[in-house]
């Protein structure tokens, strides 16, 4: 119950943001809660089920590269194109997803970093196609199949990230408060014990890395027809580590420590970064530090949240209030 | 074209990259023996030793030093981040927290190095008297890869002889194999594990300092190498040394046949050839598939 | 039918053979012990029938099905449940979350990850039940990692449980519990199988224990099978007593 209100007074306040906050603040809040999506997207994978990606910007860069294209060269109206380069991108997360599970640890680590790489190295490769080191620029916010241009304006995009990004918290939410969550939990408890116990392991993971990548990919392509061009700079190592150390700080295995972590970073880069060339160096020392003394992140020391099966209460409570309770 | 020559001169030249990798891999492999744990960061303080290297000819004019004082440096520095930030950890059982604390080093040196050293690439060149090239079969032939042939060969000897002959070599071989035993017979293992990953990153760091006339100190020249290096590891055998040479002369091989018969690909080749061999041999590092 | 046969398995490490042509037969509803002196190679068969590990030779057939190779959690489907000998369970999860996992590992909406609500509180009634049986019901919410040793063990015999297993295999179960423990244990295990539907294969040093449950013994020397039979033929085997004693008696 306290969880529904907490939720509610957030989505309350966020819709209300847009009155008090001058359109410029605007703009780079809707760019933090795009990064905090992304952040959120790789917590799947390594809160939940302990896989460390080194390599997520993949899945970043190619939603947007593929909703780019869609829109620049196809002409797709927008939320055809999100869709469909989430789409695009889960259909090639599955056999990256299929490859990376096949090892464990620090070489399934490589295999993440490796296949970004590998997409960084493509970029360059097919540049009549990808536009090479521009990337794809001018991607447009082609009006809807209704004629509706709100979204073309800074204040509708604003809240069509806000929309996708509280859906997709809701959705995650679910996943992980499921029995499927509850699987990835005990994998990441004690996987051996996990196929002992008649669950392929292999099967879940892979899931849970495509399902990763394609909220990534939503992130992603969001994010191109935020900015309006897409760049091989997406796929960079760095910015997979970004949002790796963006996962851990904000809080590992509680969704919402992510998104803080991910749109509170970005918020704070950008405003220290024109302060501060040392930022980076910074940040990857809080990071440094955040790893030996507080592993459970921010939002971990805050809430101190650790399992007492509130899958299982949440759904006893939803029977009861539901009348369904004899 | 002499074919023979040809031929010949390819052999020399993948063996002159085994050389470089050998540098990077062998530390790797070293500090995996030891303390069971991948230094992610290896690429970034390869790439240290190559911008460390550059700076001590830029203020020494000898390219001989650079190749000392590059190993010692950073060797320093490796040994400070394993006693200040990796020793603390050791009774987590998380293998995630070594991994990402390495990962964290690499980051702050990829971004410390471009702090101190700017964004561009940095070359000091071929030292005047490697340059020039050798004939072999009527084929030109650098110069500088024939010394790097030679430095890879010397060092694989003497980290050999000392892994085999010295008693400190015999203590690192020991702590690879059971450290609580060593420990138990009074032995530092604490210390041993110190100096064998400021060892491993005085290697690295070495092979940064030679590969940078070559192909100039540049950022992200870190992350191509880890890669490389990683896989290396893996097919030679993780801790294993003579593994780290086979795999060094293997993977610089199928590097430069690679890049000369599927040339459109060279850049894209490697990350195949890496994820083609961890499919083939999937083996986690710290978890067991059948 | 037998329940399980092991037909010829043999394991070897390199030039360690650790299983050697062992031969095994347990029938439905059998309690049966499996002893023998330290590196005997009762783990390594435990893993060899469960499939942890591959055998080098031989095949394991469980209720007339080749099970020999398949995957571990092929194997956990098909009916057999084990505990470890280093006790595996999820320490940071309650103790009912722990056999709620088991119990949901046979429920095809395992993989639901919308409108789950049914899955998780019938496996969660499993769950109560299970820790009803082992008498854990008082510590259901406290995290796994928290109990005491001894109750790590029975939570994890009441995950097996709560597989609804045909065959339950347990792996030293009483190792490291105090004289108490090890007597509640027992008393547990033996109201457990008293309606005789389930069959029970227990690797165990604890010679009381045995006793006091097997209905059959088999006794593993240097990973072969020296005796095989009722507790009372096999306490006075002399080969059985100089494998535990020593060549000196």
């Amino acid at each position: 119950m306290r969880r529904r209100l907490g939720f509610a007074v957030t989505a309350a306040l966020s819709a209300a943001l847009p009155l008090v906050l001058p359109q410029y603040t605007l703009t780079i809040v809707t760019e933090a809660l795009i990064f905090g999506l992304f952040a959120m997207s790789l917590d799947l994978m390594v809160g939940y089920c302990r896989l460390y990606s080194f390599g997520h910007a993949a899945a970043y860069g190619l939603g947007a590269y593929s909703c780019g294209m869609l829109l620049a060269r196809l002409e797709l109206p927008l939320p055809v194109g999100i869709v469909l380069a989430v789409a695009i991108t889960v259909i090639i997360a599955i056999p990256i997803a299929w490859v990376c599970t096949r090892s464990t640890g620090v070489s399934f680590s490589m295999l993440t970093l490796a296949f970004a790489q590998l997409g960084y190295a493509m970029l360059y490769r097919f540049k009549e196609f990808t536009g090479g080191s521009d990337g794809i620029d001018g991607i447009p916010r082609p009006v809807g199949p209704f004629g509706i241009a709100v979204l073309q304006g800074k204040l509708g995009y604003y809240y069509l990230v806000l929309f996708c990004l509280f859906g997709s918290y809701l959705l995650c939410r679910t996943i992980v408060r499921s029995p499927f969550g509850a699987v990835l939990s005990g994998i990441r408890e004690n996987e051996t014990k996990m196929r002992a116990l008649g669950y392929n392991t292999r099967a879940y993971k892979l899931t849970t890395v495509v399902l990763a990548y394609g909220f990534g990919a939503l992130a992603g392509a969001l994010f191109a027809a935020f900015a309006g061009f897409a760049s091989p700079e997406l796929f960079f190592w760095l910015a997979s580590g970004r949002v790796l150390i963006m996962v851990i700080v904000g809080g590992a295995g509680t969704l919402i420590g992510p998104i803080l972590g991910g749109a509170g970073f970005l918020f704070v880069e950008n405003q220290l970064s024109q302060l501060t060339d040392l930022w980076p160096l910074i940040f990857g020392t809080i990071f440094i530090g955040f790893v030996m003394f507080a592993p459970q992140g921010v939002w971990g020391l805050i809430t101190r949240s650790i399992e007492k099966s509130p899958a299982v209460t949440e759904a006893i409570e939803r029977e009861e209030t539901s009348g369904a309770a004899s | 074209m002499d074919f023979l020559g040809f031929a010949v001169t390819q052999c020399l030249n993948a063996l002159s990259q085994a050389a470089v990798l050998f540098f990077i891999a062998c530390g790797l492999t070293l500090i995996f023996g030891i303390m069971r744990i991948v230094n992610f960061a290896h690429g970034a303080i390869f790439m240290l030793g190559a911008y460390v290297g550059y700076t001590a000819i830029a203020i020494t004019g000898s390219f001989l030093l650079s190749l000392v004082v590059a190993p010692i440096v950073v060797g320093i520095v490796g040994m400070a981040f394993e006693r200040v930030f990796l020793r603390p950890l050791y009774g987590r059982r998380d293998g995630g927290s070594y991994l990402m604390l390495t990962f964290g080093l690499a980051v702050v040196l990829s971004e410390a190095i471009r702090l101190i050293w700017g964004a561009q690439p940095l070359g000091a060149g071929i030292p005047r008297f490697l340059r020039g090239v050798v004939f072999v079969f009527d084929q030109p032939f650098p110069l500088y890869r024939v010394f790097l042939i030679a430095l890879g060969v010397a060092a694989a000897i003497a980290v050999w002889q000392f892994l085999e002959r010295t008693r400190a070599g015999l203590l690192i071989r020991a702590v690879s194999q059971n450290a609580e035993m060593v420990h138990a017979l009074g032995v530092d293992v604490d210390m041993v594990r110190t100096v064998v990953f400021g060892i491993g990153c005085a290697m690295a760091a070495f092979g940064g300092a030679l590969a940078a006339p070559l192909v100039t100190a540049f950022l992200g020249m870190g992350t191509t190498v880890v890669i490389d290096a990683f896989v290396v590891v893996i097919i030679g055998g993780m801790g294993s040394f003579l593994g780290s040479i086979i795999g060094s002369i293997l993977i610089a091989f199928v590097q430069v046949v690679g890049s000369y018969y599927f040339q459109e690909l060279a850049l894209a080749f490697m990350y195949l050839l890496m994820l083609l061999i961890l499919v083939i041999r999937p083996g986690g590092l710290l978890g067991t598939e059948e | 039918m037998p329940l399980l046969e092991c037909k010829r398995l043999i394991r070897r490490f390199g030039a360690l053979v650790a299983v050697d042509a062992v031969d095994m037969t347990v029938e439905a509803g059998e309690i049966r012990a499996i002893i023998g002196p330290n590196g005997a190679g009762k783990s390594t068969l435990f893993n060899l029938i469960t499939n942890v590990i591959r055998p080098s030779e031989g095949q394991v057939i469980f209720d007339g099905e080749d099970i020999t190779g398949l995957p571990v959690y092929d194997v956990s489907r098909r009916g057999i449940a084990r505990t470890f000998q280093r006790c595996h369970i999820f320490p940071a999860l309650s103790a009912r979350e722990n056999v709620r996992i088991a119990a949901q590992a046979r429920s095809p909406g395992r993989w639901r990850f919308l409108g789950g609500d049914a899955v998780l509180t019938r496996s969660a009634t499993e769950a109560d039940e299970a820790l009803e049986r082992l008498d854990l019901s008082h510590c259901a919410d406290t995290k796994a990692g928290f109990l005491s040793h001894g109750d790590q063990r029975l939570l994890e015999i009441a995950m097996a449980v709560a597989q609804r297993p045909r065959l339950l295999m347990l792996d030293e179960p009483t190792q490291g519990l105090s004289i108490q423990e090890t007597d509640h244990a027992v008393g547990m295990l033996n109201a457990m199988l008293a309606d005789g539907n389930l069959s029970v294969i227990l690797v165990e040093h604890d010679m009381e224990v045995v006793f006091r449950l097997a209905d059959n013994i088999t006794v593993l020397h240097r990973g072969r099978v020296i005796a095989d039979g009722a507790p009372d033929v096999v306490k006075v085997n002399a080969e059985v007593r100089s494998a535990y004693l020593g060549e000196l008696s």
